[in-house]
């Protein structure tokens, strides 16, 4: 445990900036919106802002991303083929720790399982991530329930908390010691342990009574979906909600499900572009011939629950699938973000 | 395994078609082989198992493999039905394609010795089983009965005819083919495959049953069997869903708590039943 002043909290930022692309929490000039950017220099990241409306998942699984290009000459009979691979250095800073567990989940799912993804691997393995406690959940969150907050716990080569006049640094690799080194920052007292705690403490009191409240019941829910035993209105009623948007996929920490489309160019060269997708669409599980084995709404909705909240995924995440970030709450026009299914399941437990 | 997958797996290898030869109406055969030699003598599969087929300027599709492991020249028999095999079907000897693979679990064929083999197969349902049927007439010793049950619309949706009267040549296959709507010509069975089941007094002591074909061909055949006491554990199929990377990470192939590609796609009936979706 370290610490560094107030003020010099961004000399971390700007000595990353060395060696790496820097990424963080800016506040949209106009619109006062919270995206997790690139930036030019550190003076545009905001420590205190608010949750980023989209993860920093596109920076390690960008929304569209050309992972090979080809060429094939139909008279020649010549094919050219070029893998493409990130080598981009980048380095996360002022992460939600929501939004590290969130990586971690794409992490096991992309690297730790019999394949390996290696677009993923190349975009993962030369980060340098500084996460920083939450001090200030907004109103849908509950990563209280989830095991991913507020602060983080692994994964992370730094993490920030703020205190009264300084930021307590905790290292959390050899690259993030490496870094404490170079900087020369003071070592913290053992009490500052316990200020910690507090300041962790307060943090989780803020929390919305439906947070804490759902707490013991994330459990009991994954182990009905897994088990099965929950009744088709409830899903029904909670696929009628659904206007199969999307939109909980794309701003979901975990998601990872992708579309692979080849785009033909006017040089006759071809990318392979891999992009986001969601099994909330309709064409998600479409064959050829148009045979669609998940036709109703309910169906469709019902496996997105089911991969945030089943045993099965949750050995692939080693956690649950849900990292309890509530943005799903947030985006969804109809009432089916993640905490409400959980309450919608809830009710049908207890009647 | 691990030595297959030493390359980057989301990169295909290029193979040239070297013969495309005309099945039934929308149905071709690609004779491939690859360009790099080295590729071509490593490459090895089990049946059951499906390559990625990259169609260049079109996409990728997720193919099952008709041709034996061993002994069998490799091809990929392919019914043009979407964008990526409307593509394959208008390409000419002597073009290239691109392979990933081979994906999936296969047939279980070491728990296969000394049993009953019975095929059940519905119009193109054959090409995924093409594979298997091959490869145990090539070990004949090792296996009771060989039984196809061959069912399609109309006799010129009858696939594979000159393979089956090559097999019928081996002592113990057996085939029995029946159509759902004759022809004047058509001297054969009439109706649905799981009239055959009973037609072919199918063994149930000791047996095995791979059934592939389409989802109504699929229930009355498993009714059938199950009918006639096969256990729910020797019903095999191999299933059929939308695909876009073989290793389970694009997640489309979700069924149940399980994928396609890397759990799948042979499932016995008894799994199946635990997946809660239809097939």
């Amino acid at each position: 445990m370290y610490l560094i002043e107030k003020d010099k909290v961004m000399t971390i930022a700007d000595e990353l900036a060395k060696d790496y692309e820097l990424f963080g929490p800016v506040v949209e000039k106009g619109t006062g919106q919270v995206f997790f950017n690139r930036v030019a220099n550190s003076g545009e990241i905001n420590l205190r802002a608010e949750i980023p409306t989209l993860p920093p998942k596109a920076t390690v699984f960008p929304q569209i991303e050309t992972i090979m290009k080809y060429r094939y000459d139909k008279d020649t009979k010549d094919v050219l083929i070029d893998p493409v691979f990130s080598d981009r250095k980048k380095a996360l800073f002022g992460l939600r720790p929501c939004d590290l567990e969130g990586m971690i989940c794409l992490d096991r799912f992309f690297i730790g399982q019999e394949f390996v993804d290696e677009v993923y691997l190349e975009h993962r393995k030369r980060m340098f991530v500084v996460t920083n406690t939450c001090v200030a959940p907004f109103k849908q969150c509950f990563c209280v329930c989830t095991d991913s907050g507020p602060d983080a716990h692994e994964g992370f080569d730094l993490n920030l908390t703020e205190a009264e006049e300084y930021f307590i640094v905790d290292v959390g690799s050899e690259k993030g010691a490496a870094l404490v080194d170079r900087l020369g920052l003071k070592k913290a007292g053992d009490e500052y342990r316990k200020i910690k705690k507090e300041i962790v403490d307060k943090s989780i009191s803020l929390f919305e009574e439906i947070a804490t409240d759902n707490k013991a019941w994330i459990s009991r829910v994954m182990n009905r979906i897994t088990t099965g035993f929950i009744k088709e209105e409830v899903w029904e009623y909670i696929g009628n909600q659904c206007f199969e948007c999307g939109a909980c996929s794309f701003v979901c920490p975990s998601c990872s499900c992708f579309n692979i489309e080849d785009h033909n160019k006017f040089d006759q060269s071809t990318d392979r572009l891999r992009s986001w997708d969601s099994c909330s669409f309709e064409g998600y599980s479409n064959m050829a011939g148009d045979h669609n084995p998940r036709k109703p709404v309910e169906d469709r909705r019902n496996k997105r629950f089911f991969c945030k909240l089943s045993y099965s995924q949750s050995k692939k995440y080693l956690r649950p699938g849900c990292v309890g970030c509530g943005r799903c709450q947030w985006v969804c026009p109809g009432d089916i973000g993640l905490p409400n299914v959980v309450t919608y399941i809830r009710k049908e437990i207890t009647e | 395994m691990s030595e297959n997958y030493s390359k980057v797996i989301t990169i295909p290898e290029v193979a040239t078609i070297v013969e495309i030869k005309d099945e039934i109406e929308d149905v071709k055969t690609f004779y491939l082989e690859f360009d790099n030699p080295e590729v071509e003598k490593s490459f090895k599969f089990r049946s059951g198992q499906f390559v990625m087929l990259t169609v260049f300027g079109a996409g990728e599709s997720a193919i099952s493999l008709p041709a034996s492991p061993e002994n069998d020249r490799f091809h990929l028999s392919i019914k043009c039905v979407g964008k990526v095999t409307n593509a394959l079907h208008r390409l000419e000897a002597g073009d290239k394609v691109g392979l990933r693979g081979p994906f999936g679990n296969g047939f279980p064929f070491e728990e296969l010795k000394g049993k009953n083999l019975i095929y059940v197969a519905g119009g193109i349902g054959l090409i995924p089983l093409r594979s298997s049927i091959v490869h145990a007439l090539q070990h004949r010793d090792d296996f009771g009965r060989i039984i196809v049950l061959l069912g399609a619309r109309t006799p010129a949706d009858l696939i594979y005819q000159y393979n089956i009267e090559e097999w019928l040549k081996i002592d113990g296959f057996e085939c029995y083919v029946t159509v759902d709507q004759a022809t004047p010509e058509w001297k054969g069975e009439t109706g649905y495959v799981h009239n055959l089941i009973e037609k072919a007094n199918v063994p149930v002591d000791n047996s095995v049953a791979f059934v592939c074909g389409p989802p109504v061909m699929f229930n009355s055949v498993i009714d059938e069997l199950m009918k006639r006491g096969l256990k729910d554990d020797v019903i095999l199929s191999t299933l059929e869903r939308h695909m876009k990377c073989g290793i389970g990470k694009c997640q489309h192939c979700a069924i149940g708590r399980t994928l396609v590609c890397t759990d799948g796609p042979v499932y016995s009936y008894r799994q199946i039943k635990t997946l809660g979706e239809q097939i």
